[in-house]
């Protein structure tokens, strides 16, 4: 029975008839659960006595961190899976996933700096997590640029999975930077074990807009590795029946 | 696997990039037998070759070689340094310059009196000669040659033919590719369209 | 394995140019840096550790650009892979050769530069085991990064390592300011050392992969 479960997810067909099926859902309703969190986190949530209005701009900015550190870990995972057990979707994904988890981080470095502006008076600080996110920039755009630059597919997948698998010794840098090093960034509010310092009507539309945002950019990697599939396997025949 | 089979190749196919080079192609290689590997420029010998010494893998099908089997293999690359001498280069291959056999096989390819020349400055029938004087020194039971007589003048052709033969008759088993024709036993494999 | 050994340390030491040539950049910046700056401040005596670790950073990133690519490019990697003998053994010697021709005489000259320079004998505790290290790291890392970029030829696979670099430039970083103040930094060190210990085992491991995958 593991067989056929393995056989059903391991395979592209299967994995865009269920794509296909989920996305209209997904996107509307990331959509609206943004929108209301936005809504909510802009108008609604009062200022805090320190920043002001500034901090609102983290409804952008630590979903956009949270996601671009998530979206390497399942990049992580794929590559893993990809040498493992030679799953060719995964492969896939992790094409599918670079470019996106580069907009990403990207988002999170701009917010960040934007915000940086009112509050700590600088748009830029060579500070551990920060550096550290940078870092994970210059990763993605290795990622993508790696894998364009070699015309056999195949090799580039294996290569494409060894470096994700080699550069992961960054995440665990960027999550424990700020305790690790006493620097600009203020440390974690929410963790897994400790209550949370962040004033429930800050916290409600801040986990509204992670989900809603993680929900977007779910579409997006949805997107991304529909167009992956069917440009690797473009001469098999379900394809020419699809596109 | 019968004793003297040395490889069995079943059903092998292979593409690149999602296009077919070669498939279902099979045969089998016994001790003391030559195969002769014939196809266009482009039809897939270079990568048959590779899938049967184990360095690609094969997208499908099979191939078995016997345990006793160690290959020996000769490419289009030579596997010298320009920067060493002839004599340098033998030693890494663990072949010494001053032994009898070494001097009398550098003899009959008129590599003797080379052997202080730096190998970048031989000239490329010179060094495609040094780079087979590996081979025949070698005592692997199985020798896959591409393209061994390219570069080489008609002389030189007719002694690494006897020479390949005489590796025959010491029951070894060869497999090469060639476009210019070889005087030894052998069957063919002929992939791709002709 | 000593065969090997044997053997790499021939190929290179033939190749007068692919190590002494670093080894003399090297020499050249340590000559310059007094030369072009006031020996009597005492500013210098704090930059000095950090211009010997900047300097063998940059040289050991120059000389480690062609390790795998002549080997490549002449066959020899492909005939090893034939002959099933270990690849990851033959990355490891290789790797290992670079260090004793290019990282030891680097760390000697810079060890004996950075005497030279605090007047104090004591600093070689300082300095040699922290370069010795730190150019055993560097070398095992650009060799990643040009084992991805092998059959290009470019420093693509070096700018992508680099970031994985930065762990331990941070970490020397550390050891630098805290020899520069005068701080206790054999904690630091054996830090590194873990890390070059770990990395000894892991790089030549994913190289002989990456090169398993390119000659595909």
């Amino acid at each position: 029975m593991l067989k056929k479960l393995y056989h059903q997810f391991a395979s592209p067909k299967t994995y865009i008839v269920l794509v296909d099926k989920m996305y209209p859902y997904i996107f509307y309703i990331s959509l609206c659960v943004y929108s209301l969190a936005l809504i909510w986190g802009l108008a609604y949530a009062p200022a805090d006595y320190l920043q002001g209005n500034s901090f609102r701009i983290m409804y952008l900015h630590v979903p956009a961190s949270f996601l671009s550190q998530s979206l390497y870990l399942i990049m992580a995972t794929a590559a893993a899976v990809f040498l493992i057990w030679k799953v060719k979707l995964a492969a896939y994904m992790i094409k599918a996933i670079a470019p996106i988890g580069a907009l990403v981080t990207f988002i999170a470095l701009a917010s960040g700096s934007i915000w940086g502006i009112p509050t700590w008076g600088t748009w830029w600080q060579w500070d551990a997590r920060i550096t550290s996110t940078l870092i994970l920039f210059i990763m993605y755009l290795g990622l993508i640029s790696l894998h364009s630059s070699f015309t056999n597919f195949e090799k580039a997948d294996k290569f494409i999975s060894v470096l994700v698998l080699i550069g992961f010794v960054n995440i665990p840098i960027i999550k424990k930077s700020v305790d690790w090093w006493s620097t600009l960034h203020q440390p974690a509010s929410i963790t897994l074990t400790n209550k949370p310092t962040i004033d429930p009507s800050m916290l409600y539309p801040l986990f509204f807009s992670m989900i809603g945002f993680s929900g977007l950019i779910v579409c997006l990697v949805i997107l991304s590795s529909k167009v992956q599939i069917f440009n690797r396997e473009s001469n098999k025949s379900w394809v020419k029946d699809n596109v | 696997m019968s004793h003297s089979a040395m490889l069995e190749v079943k059903n092998v196919s292979f593409s690149i990039n999602q296009n077919r080079l070669f498939q279902n192609l099979s045969f089998n290689l016994s001790e003391g037998e030559a195969i002769h590997i014939k196809g266009t420029n482009g039809s897939g010998k270079s990568s048959l070759l590779r899938i049967l010494l184990g360095i690609s893998s094969a997208s499908k099908g099979d191939v078995i070689w016997n345990a006793a089997a160690d290959k020996i293999f000769l490419g289009h690359k030579n596997v010298l340094k320009n920067y060493l001498t002839v004599a340098d280069n033998l030693h890494l291959h663990g072949l010494n310059a001053t032994h009898s056999e070494v001097k009398s096989m550098l003899q009959e390819l008129n590599l003797h009196n080379k052997t202080d020349l730096l190998v970048g400055n031989l000239s490329y029938g010179q060094q495609k000669k040094l780079a087979l004087v590996r081979i025949f020194l070698n005592t692997s039971k199985v020798i896959i040659l591409d393209e061994p007589c390219v570069g080489l003048d008609d002389q030189t052709r007719v002694l690494i033919t006897s020479f390949l033969s005489s590796e025959l008759d010491k029951n070894k088993s060869i497999i090469f590719t060639s476009h210019i024709p070889l005087e030894i036993p052998s069957s063919e494999v002929v992939i791709g369209r002709l | 394995m000593f065969i090997l050994f044997k053997l790499e340390l021939f190929k290179l030491r033939k190749k007068l140019r692919a190590w002494l040539g670093p080894i003399l950049v090297f020499l050249l910046i340590t000559i310059s840096f007094p030369l072009t700056v006031e020996l009597a401040s005492d500013d210098l005596k704090n930059v000095f550790y950090s211009v010997l670790w900047i300097a063998s950073l940059l040289t050991v990133m120059v000389s480690v650009e062609g390790i795998f690519l002549e080997d490549y490019e002449d066959g020899t990697l492909e005939n090893f892979s034939v002959s099933n003998d270990s690849l990851f053994a033959m990355v490891f010697m290789k790797i290992f050769i670079y260090w004793l021709l290019i990282g030891v005489p680097i760390s000697l000259l810079g060890t004996f530069f950075s005497i030279s320079m605090s007047g104090q004998i004591s600093s070689i505790n300082i300095a040699l085991p922290s370069m010795l290290i730190s150019t055993y790291i560097f070398i095992n890392l650009f060799s990643l990064g040009n084992s991805l970029s092998l059959n290009k030829g470019s420093v693509l696979g070096a700018l992508i390592t680099m970031p994985l670099l930065f762990p331990i430039l941070i970490l020397l970083g550390k050891i630098v300011l805290n020899a520069g103040f005068g701080f206790e930094i054999s904690n630091l060190l054996l830090l590194m050392l873990g890390v070059l210990l770990l990395i000894i085992v892991c790089i030549p491991f994913i190289i002989s992969f990456i090169i398993r995958t390119h000659l595909e």
